[in-house]
């Protein structure tokens, strides 16, 4: 202890580069942690309703789910499938969009046309006793496939391989391509 | 005024008599239930017909929710549950998809007549042998209002329906 206390400052810092620079080079060799997703959870998570916003996270070998009021956390490896596909929804949509809907001159269906694409990710899981689950979000163009990337990639299992993005292709036509059979 | 008074009363009296008949005659018509206490969800089945991933979950996650929120059943297992082993009275429910037809959301809002999504679902109840009990035909469909998954919702409303209608203990029988 004493020793330790009698080290010259230059080895010190040596050190605490040492320990600065694996803290950093860890997680991409072991986990890799994606920025939060903001996301729809459509139907499936238990103790979530319906079409409740939050946002999804993968790190630490989970998937979570975060809401104002509940967090879900699944196992990456729990994960029997993940497929990611492509919806669309009214700009103005909600209670709002509804309203629209009564807007006199037919001016609700003109409206209907304005549309925004959507990524849909669907998974399947197990839970503790093998039940089997299912879920469904939605979220922004193109934020599907790398939240499925990151999720493949620590442990999770899907029926469609996942797909390069290094090869030099549209994203947008890729995920408008995957669809589950 | 009296005789007014009069007639109001006998219209009233024969509204109830006729409100009240057919119910008479649906409990005497209705057939004998099979009671169980737990029903188990397998996923929907789609060897023939290609259906999206989404639709998929979205019939099975909603057929679970319908059959807890009707009620009826002390439990409701998922596919794969290990605790559905150990219920003695069990029915178990699979749903194989033998149509689909991906409508358009946005054909519906503009046209109103056009861009409806439709699923059918053959329904098969049996017990835990695999005796079937039940078969069953459903369909749902979104015409209007909605996103195209809200066809899901219709079915296992029907589903639901025809589960509690078939093998739930009626209160007072």
């Amino acid at each position: 202890m004493e020793a330790a206390m009698r080290w010259p400052s230059w080895k010190v810092s040596i050190v605490f580069l040492v320990l600065l620079f694996s803290a950093l080079a860890g997680p991409s060799f072991a986990q890799q942690a994606a920025d939060s997703v903001n996301v729809v959870q459509v139907v499936g998570l238990s103790g979530v309703k319906e079409h409740a916003k939050g946002t999804l996270t993968v790190e630490n070998g989970n998937l979570q789910f975060v809401h104002s009021k509940a967090q879900v956390v699944v196992a990456a490896t729990a994960i029997q499938d993940v497929v990611t596909g492509n919806d669309s929804q009214r700009m103005i949509h909600g209670f709002v969009g509804t309203l629209t809907m009564f807007a006199p001159y037919e001016s609700g269906r003109f409206l209907s046309l304005f549309r925004s694409k959507l990524d849909t990710l669907t998974i399947k899981y197990h839970d503790s006793d093998g039940g089997l689950h299912g879920a469904i979000f939605t979220m922004a163009m193109g934020k599907a496939e790398p939240l499925k990337k990151l999720l493949v990639a620590q442990g999770a299992h899907t029926s469609i391989p996942v797909q390069d993005s290094s090869s030099g292709s549209n994203p947008k036509t890729d995920l408008a391509k995957e669809q589950k059979p | 005024m009296k005789r007014s008074i009069q007639v109001f009363g006998l219209c009233l009296l024969l509204l109830s008599i006729s409100l009240a008949i057919p119910k008479w005659r649906v409990k005497a018509a209705s057939p004998p239930v099979s009671k169980v206490s737990a029903i188990q969800v397998l996923m929907i089945q789609s060897d023939e017909i290609k259906l999206p991933a989404e639709f998929q979950i979205s019939l099975y996650e909603n057929l679970i929710q319908q059959l807890e929120k009707k009620g009826g059943f002390q439990h409701v297992y998922r596919d794969g549950d290990k605790n559905a082993a150990g219920a003695s009275d069990l029915v178990v429910l699979r749903g194989t998809v033998r149509g689909f037809k991906k409508g358009s959301e946005m054909a519906r809002q503009v046209t109103t007549v056009t861009g409806k999504t439709s699923i059918d679902v053959h329904c098969q109840f049996t017990d835990k042998d695999g005796k079937s009990l039940l078969e069953h035909d459903l369909n749902g469909k979104v015409m209007f209002f909605g996103g195209n998954l809200r066809a899901t919702l219709d079915f296992a409303k029907k589903a639901a329906k025809l589960a509690h209608d078939n093998f739930v203990a009626k209160s007072g029988s």
